[in-house]
């Protein structure tokens, strides 16, 4: 049996009436706020009559200060169109749901304007009207809408209910009697709170892509923090470890008083574990080792380098860490010639280089001073003019052994044409 | 007649929490490690190998996991060259490898030309300074990063720059290396230092001294003449007991 539960006046909220139905039933179809359609399949053990159920949705209703009228029948359409209809309570017994919809009005089958005009041209007023025609003549005259007209007008159903799902909103709170102070005891309470919320995202098959936490505090204030790791978690403990990492990054400035935490739940990440494959990183244990590292992520000083597109000397980006998954049966490397490795000296180093015969012969800066044993250059490169332009001359300097000196090193020096400055990129290693 | 009393059975497990089992060692990637070794199989860690054959069979394969080591030498002896080798062949292998960098060292271009993935490199990087010493606490947060890097599991190599800051370093507690050792010891990563000098290297790991023996160049002193390559030797163990020549090419 369905029920059909409808509010002629404007609800106070809009799930109120989805909320009423919920009570009774998790087989709640609910497009609109009102008119709800529910599925009482097997309430009767508790309500013995169809009656006593009807009452029951109505006094629910009434609880909650909605003025509602109910209508219980065996097809959902004559359930939905009775409820919009009549009054109170209409309970329509197996069988009798054409008699009791045929001298409804056309309009309340929820047909647009403009069939609705047309069907009055043809003479028809109600809904016991348009249920006499043939239906082979209406679809020749509406196309596959005829039929399904017809079948409506009969209380006929088509297709299946569609429970609406119940609202994504993860959220849990924990208001404290007393209030706590430091992480050592909030660490249990945290549990208390990230349990049940990850419990309710892995009954929905979901993870949390995030989390926000909210901690009230005694002076009346909020503490909200916001965490995002790499990869979506379902993990209390983890979510829990990530949670305390970042309070100890950032402490809450007084005793906490209540606890909030919300998810924004994803679906869950589709991995198949392979025997064959290397091992992928967890993506749990690869955000708490992020977030145990916040004091360099925070600031923007971690993540993989990236190359740029561009000809100006030493640009280069730092994009997040995030390694990509491998492709299959590619784990073969390509032998490579080890390679000089420059180490970038960041902002260059202001040298005095004097010169002789054109080619560097001594080179003084920070950290770096002796004669000009050999050298190769020089290289000019230019670029950016659009932008902020860079023109240079690139020499790589070996210096002389200096007494107490292991070795004289191998630089890369430039002379900065636009600035007239020499300045050492960096040391050759 | 006495009552005799049957030993309790072990409750037998059901297939779910079976399956949740396995898909637990699964996921803590222990389940090689807890399973019996197949016949013929070999659990010995292979070492992590440069890619440089002198120097790979000089370290007897590579540097070892779960070990401190070491690469030390002064300026432009090849430390970079060799770290940057070692970094290609890890993240080449799918592998993933961080680089703690206190001073700001690293040149991404470089690192690529090595053959470096980049994506699967962590770089962790000093705060920005024009001077040339990094500031106080640099290297003590370096060695706590390269700690959580090391005891994640998530890395073969965790590599430490400290070449360029030995007046900062001789300032880390004397006990800084022994526990980095002990912490390494019961995982598969393994954390090599870089430096001026020698540092630490702990029981099991490579201390690799290297030098520059010769600088090539494409050619004669003139405005067309490259740098070609530099030519190095590497010394393995405190007494460098052996020895291997290399060279690495110039970009």
């Amino acid at each position: 049996m369905f029920g059909g539960l409808h509010s002629p006046r404007p609800l106070p909220e809009d799930g109120a009436l989805v909320a009423v139905a919920r009570e009774f039933t998790p087989r709640v179809e609910a497009p609109t706020p009102t008119p709800v359609l529910l599925d009482l399949s097997g309430l009767g053990r508790l309500w013995p009559t169809p009656q006593a159920l009807g009452r029951a949705l109505l006094g629910a209703a009434a609880a909650r200060a909605i003025e509602a009228q109910a209508a219980l029948a065996f097809s959902r359409a004559a359930a939905l169109v009775l409820a919009r209809a009549c009054p109170g309570l209409t309970v329509v017994p197996a069988g009798g749901e054409r008699a009791a919809l045929a001298p409804l009005p056309l309009d309340l089958l929820g047909i647009g304007a403009e069939r609705l005009l047309l069907f009055r041209r043809w003479g028809l007023r109600t809904i016991g009207d348009l249920a006499r025609l043939p239906p082979v003549a209406l679809a020749e005259r509406l196309g596959p809408d005829g039929p399904r007209l017809a079948h409506l007008a009969r209380g006929e159903d088509e297709g299946l209910l569609v429970p609406t799902p119940l609202p994504a909103r993860f959220e849990t709170t924990l208001e404290l009697e007393w209030p706590v102070d430091g992480l050592e005891p909030l660490a249990f309470l945290l549990s208390r709170v990230l349990e049940p919320l990850c419990a309710a995202l892995a009954a929905r098959g979901a993870k949390a892509a995030s989390l926000a936490i909210e901690l009230g505090l005694v002076d009346g204030t909020v503490h909200a923090r916001a965490l995002k790791p790499a990869a979506p978690s379902g993990e209390a403990r983890t979510w829990r470890t990530l949670v305390l990492l970042d309070l100890e990054a950032h402490p809450p400035r007084d005793t906490i008083a209540r606890i909030t935490a919300r998810a924004e739940p994803s679906a869950a990440r589709a991995t198949q574990f392979s025997l064959l494959d290397p091992a992928q990183p967890s993506p749990e244990r690869f955000a708490e080792t992020m977030a145990r590292l916040h004091e360099w992520t925070a600031e923007g000083r971690s993540g993989s380098p990236q190359l740029v597109d561009t000809h100006r000397p030493g640009a280069f980006a730092v994009s997040t860490f995030a390694p990509p998954p491998l492709p299959r049966g590619t784990c073969e490397t390509v032998p490579r010639l080890p390679r000089v490795a420059l180490r970038a000296f960041r902002p260059p180093r202001l040298a005095h280089v004097a010169l002789k015969d054109g080619a560097p012969a001594f080179v003084s800066a920070p950290g770096v001073r002796g004669a000009v044993a050999a050298c190769a250059g020089p290289w000019r490169a230019s670029g950016d003019w659009w932008d902020v332009a860079f023109s240079r001359e690139e020499w790589d300097v070996a210096l002389a052994l200096r007494p107490g000196q292991a070795s004289g090193g191998l630089y890369r020096i430039f002379l900065d044409r636009l600035r007239e400055a020499w300045f050492v990129e960096g040391e050759l290693d | 007649m006495s009552a005799v009393s049957l030993p309790a059975l072990a409750p037998v497990p059901s297939p779910a929490e079976r399956k949740r089992a396995l898909e637990d060692l699964l996921r803590a990637r222990r389940l090689q490690a807890d399973a019996p070794p197949l016949r013929g199989e070999d659990r010995r860690l292979r070492p992590l190998a440069t890619g440089i054959a002198e120097m790979d069979a000089l370290l007897g394969g590579g540097f070892p996991r779960g070990a401190l080591s070491e690469i030390h030498g002064p300026a432009s002896s090849g430390r970079t060259g060799v770290l940057l080798a070692l970094l290609a062949q890890t993240t080449g292998r799918g592998a993933l490898a961080a680089l703690v960098d206190p001073l700001d060292r690293l040149d991404p271009s470089s690192a690529a030309a090595a053959g470096a993935e980049l994506s699967r490199l962590l770089w962790l990087r000093g705060p920005r300074v024009a001077s040339e010493e990094p500031p106080p606490r640099t290297l003590a947060d370096a060695t706590v990063a390269v700690a959580t890097l090391a005891s994640s599991g998530l890395f073969d190599v965790v590599a430490l720059d400290l070449a360029g800051a030995s007046h900062e370093r001789r300032r880390l507690p004397s006990t800084t290396w022994l526990r980095l050792q002990r912490l390494v010891e019961d995982t598969t990563t393994a954390v090599v230092l870089v430096a001026e000098e020698h540092v630490a290297c702990g029981p099991g790991g490579a201390a690799l001294a290297l030098e520059a023996v010769a600088l090539r160049w494409s050619g004669p002193p003139g405005p067309a003449r490259l740098l070609a390559a530099l030519a190095a030797r590497a010394r393995a163990g405190r007494h460098g007991l052996g020895s291997a020549d290399f060279a690495l090419a110039a970009s």
